[in-house]
């Protein structure tokens, strides 16, 4: 279907009520499998989309939305967005853009993951959960052995004659075991985000998967204290994409993030860095214009514990008179906020064995629960479900769980001991975030 | 929303190839969102999710596809795509589908489209305002509504045909009080399957309050000790502890495999005796009450737990016959672009006949857990986790101070076991509910209960 047509409409519609108007595009295809003993449990195929549309009158920005992808929802996108905007305040500084004056060439779409037979991706499930139940007699149960593919096009059409449009896809593959020794029951995830089929090992994943549930087992709790602490590379991730709204312009000028006036200042230990790169190479939220078609840059937020830059759209950026660093998100259901892309701490030169020998005693957390509830991204304080390794003579020791580690992001920040050269990428979500392991000076546990 | 013809025309193509069940589940949402930060109307949008998803049963596989085109011509396209996963003939089908009415538990009698949007908006200010000036801590106020009318169509090849249409309203205040360097946030947020009556029953000003005076609390609050100690958790939303710790593992997903904390108990002992577990999908105009539930099965109120013995799962059609059991009217999905699997409704723990006041003065040393945030489980091991956004150190049998930035962990099977005291003080509290099979509004909720022994976290250490 060619959507230019219906997009071209839809702004001519708008014009005719509206001053500068906009209309925003997804489309999306998914493809999941999942397989339970050998055969296949799931197989969903999905093709949907939305067309968001927002529009100007009198200064004030309406917005509305439909997953009618067809001329007839056209008037009533263009008379909700401006009934909408009748009721909006102050929003002088959300404008239509008429676009960069160049984009980077970028390609994140590889056409070779469509040229994988089915039969292929069901048999590497088949041979990964085969060879999940033959590594350990303990594995009792994979609870999930899962494939998926995704396909994502963005078209941006707006009245100010800006007309993009970019097409992005990969993979994801994952496995959850279950493994029990008498009544003890422990579980183990691992997954692989991927463009290139060929590259997924299942040997390798299912292996990841069951040593980390088997190396759970027995696991108990720890003395309540104070402990040094290694957050390993995807776990410290996951924690710092809980907490990347402390970044974005919009929070700091609504008063809703401690770096507020702290731009220039140390904010953390020099062994700190953390960028955002948008071109970077197997990143899942690679792109080279934002959800305002303004063209991405790479950007370094914190350099050397130094805050360098917050992230800004160009709403929040005309409040105080700078650019946009290209850092527009929308969903076609919402309206324009901001994201990171590709954020990551940049690796320090230590590996897990040498980090480990410099903590000499304390932990090294795998997992942390409870991410969207056990911490404030406001304060910077958490409190979170906890299990890992107890380190011992600055070596990995016994399994720990049922603890809680608790601090604040900010103390954190200031108290890294050693940064890890392990960067490692978590699951994409909001932005596609990762991190090396890190090694906190002290946090506070929660345990016997 | 569909013809029967056309209903008939792709449930016939779904099992083209094989299959044993075949079902449409057509959804048409009208969305509206408005919210106000720091006194300015910053967002207003409404929009519409429409799709159709179709889904192939075969034994125990399930072939899930969806689209937003609910042509003729595209929904037999897309059937006979999934279809593609199968490999055998033809299925010899006789539809009969016959137009199901269920019973309604969902009144509305004011639509809230039908509600001038400056009405809403007034609303809105109204909390904003009572919110912002509660006390001079408080920094930073967002206030969001929330309306939504889900039309859906459900139609299936075992004959049924169904309509329901699910009205909710949400208000929701989130309040920022600062002091010196620190933030804290306290928030409320009570919604209800109802038009725009919802705000005949609750005063919005009350629950800008509400949400003001927890996050004061906090921001006046030490630092949470942490260790091991009984815990007193609060009626309402502290029933998101049941929630968590058993209901997500006594969900047929889970227990069908057998990788449920819970698999194989039923008739067992599994918690204190003073614990009856109820989810009932049926509470009159409840949060998490629907008419049928996403497979077309009229919901009903399942005895989860009664004394402290396992009575039922949460079930839907497809876990079921795994475990060669009918479906309780637990298949929920957030909407078309999910299939749908065993869920909550809402939930909670039946009243007993303690009273808050008797649990605080059985407590020598201990938490008071007055509001609780949201948490999260591992169905498989049972270990969970949540947070507390409002909680007190109890000692000598009386409140001493508040502490702030608990989290309370433990597990699952054990805890039912810990209950000690239940009060009589039942309430429901709203919550959404993330799963398999997406985010859906469920409610939880419990009378005041005592728990003798539950991990603590906090940042203070031990005292």
């Amino acid at each position: 279907m060619d959507y230019k047509d219906l997009l071209n409409k839809l702004i001519e519609k708008g014009q005719e009520k509206m001053d500068e108007v906009e209309a925003f595009l997804v489309k999306n295809k998914q493809l999941d499998i999942e397989i339970y003993k050998g055969e296949i449990d799931k197989y969903s195929l999905a093709e949907s989309g939305g067309l968001s549309f927002r529009g100007s009158s009198q200064g004030k920005m309406g917005y509305s939305y439909t997953e009618r992808l067809e001329e007839s929802a056209l008037d009533s996108l263009v008379y909700e967005a401006l009934e909408n905007s009748k009721y909006i305040e102050g929003s002088d500084d959300e404008i239509i853009f008429s676009g960069s004056e160049s984009y980077e060439e970028i390609n994140h779409y590889d056409d070779s993951l469509n040229q994988v037979p089915t039969q292929d991706k069901l048999n590497f499930l088949i041979n990964l959960e085969k060879e999940a139940y033959s590594l350990d007699e303990r594995v009792f149960a994979v609870n999930a052995c899962a494939y998926q593919e995704f396909e994502g096009e963005r078209y941006l059409v707006n009245s100010k004659g800006l007309d993009l449009h970019d097409k992005s896809n990969g993979g994801a593959a994952y496995i959850f075991v279950v493994v029990k020794d008498d009544e003890d029951t422990k579980t183990g995830i691992s997954y692989r985000i991927f463009y290139d089929f060929s590259s997924l090992d299942f040997k390798e994943i299912a292996k990841e998967a069951v040593d980390r549930a088997i190396s759970m087992l027995g696991a108990s709790n720890i003395k309540s204290g104070n402990y040094p602490i290694i957050i390993e590379n995807t776990t410290f991730a996951n924690l710092l994409s809980a907490f990347t709204p402390i970044f974005s312009s919009d929070n700091v000028q609504k008063g809703l993030s401690l770096l507020k006036g702290k731009l220039g200042e140390e904010i953390a230990s020099p062994l700190l860095t953390i960028v955002d790169d948008p071109f970077l190479k197997g990143g899942f939220a690679s792109r080279n214009f934002d959800d305002e078609g303004t063209a991405s840059t790479f950007k370094t937020i914190v350099d050397n514990g130094k805050l360098v830059s917050f992230a800004y759209n160009w709403k929040t950026a005309n409040r105080e008179g700078v650019a946009s660093t290209g850092h527009a998100s929308r969903s076609y259901k919402g309206p324009i906020s901001i994201a990171p892309t590709n954020l990551y701490v940049v690796n320090g030169d230590l590996d897990l064995d040498e980090m480990m020998a410099l903590a000499d005693k304390g932990l090294l957390i795998n997992n942390l629960e409870g991410l969207h509830s056990g911490l404030n991204p406001v304060s910077g304080d958490f409190s979170l479900s906890a299990s890992g390794y107890e380190i011992k003579d600055g070596k990995k020791a016994r399994p720990v769980n049922q603890i809680t580690i608790a601090g604040n992001l900010y103390e954190v920040f200031k108290n890294i001991v050693a940064v890890g050269n392990d960067l490692k990428f978590g699951l994409p979500s909001n932005g596609y975030i990762g991190s090396p392991s890190i090694l906190v000076k002290s946090l506070a546990v929660s345990g016997e | 929303m569909l013809d029967k013809d056309v209903i008939e025309d792709v449930l016939y193509a779904a099992l083209s190839r094989g299959g044993d069940f075949a079902e449409i589940f057509l959804e048409d949402k009208y969305n509206a969102n408005m919210k106000i930060v720091g006194g300015i109307l910053e967002n207003n949008i409404s929009g519409r999710d429409y799709g159709v998803g179709i889904r192939i049963l075969d034994k125990y596989n399930s072939i899930y596809a969806y689209t937003n085109d609910s042509s003729r011509e595209n929904l037999i396209k897309v059937a006979k795509e999934a279809a593609q996963a199968l490999s055998q003939g033809q299925v010899d089908v006789r539809l009969n589908l016959m137009k199901e009415q269920p019973s309604n538990y969902n009144p509305i009698s004011l639509l809230p489209s039908r509600v001038l949007k400056s009405e809403k908006v007034d609303l809105i200010r109204m909390g904003y305002e009572e919110a912002k000036n509660y006390d001079e801590s408080i920094s930073q106020v967002t206030v969001t509504y929330m309306e939504e009318e889900q039309n859906v169509l459900i139609a299936n090849t075992e004959g049924t045909l169904v309509n329901d249409s699910r009205v909710r309203t949400r208000y929701s205040v989130q309040s920022v009080a600062t002091k010196g360097n620190e933030m804290q946030v306290g928030s409320y947020s009570p919604g209800a399957s109802m038009g725009f009556e919802f705000y005949d029953t609750i005063d919005v000003k009350e629950v800008a309050r509400e949400a003001s005076r927890i996050a004061k609390v906090a921001i006046n609050a030490d630092y949470c000790p942490s260790g091991n100690m009984p815990v007193i958790i609060d009626n309402e939303f502290g029933g998101v502890l049941f929630h968590e710790a058993c209901g997500h593992a006594l969900e047929a997903e889970f227990v069908s495999k057998g990788t449920s904390a819970f698999a194989n108990k039923e008739d067992q002992l599994v918690a204190s005796p003073m614990v009856t577990a109820i989810d009932d999908g049926t509470i009159p105009n409840g949060w998490g009450t629907t008419n049928v539930d996403d497979e077309g099965t009229p919901t009903q109120r399942n005895v989860l737990i009664e004394n402290g013995i396992l009575k039922s799962y949460l079930i839907d059609k497809l876990n079921g016959r795994r475990m060669n059991k009918p479906s309780t009217g637990s298949g929920r999905r957030q909407s078309y672009k999910f299939a749908p699997t065993s869920r909550m409704n809402n939930t909670f723990i039946d009243a007993g006949d303690s009273s808050l006041d008797d649990m605080i003065r059985a407590t020598d040393y201990g938490l008071y857990a007055k509001k609780l945030g949201g948490g999260s489980v591992n169905p498989a091991t049972g270990d969970f986790n949540f947070a507390v956004m409002e909680g007190y150190i109890v000692k000598g049998g009386k409140i001493l101070k508040p502490v702030r930035g608990a989290t309370l962990i433990g597990n699952g099977v054990k805890v039912l076991e810990l209950i000690d005291m239940v009060g009589d003080n039942l309430e429901l509290g709203q919550g959404m509910c993330g799963a398999g099979s997406g985010l859906i509004p469920a409610n939880v909720g419990q009378p005041s209960i005592r728990v003798k022994s539950l991990t603590v976290g906090g940042r203070k250490g031990d005292e």
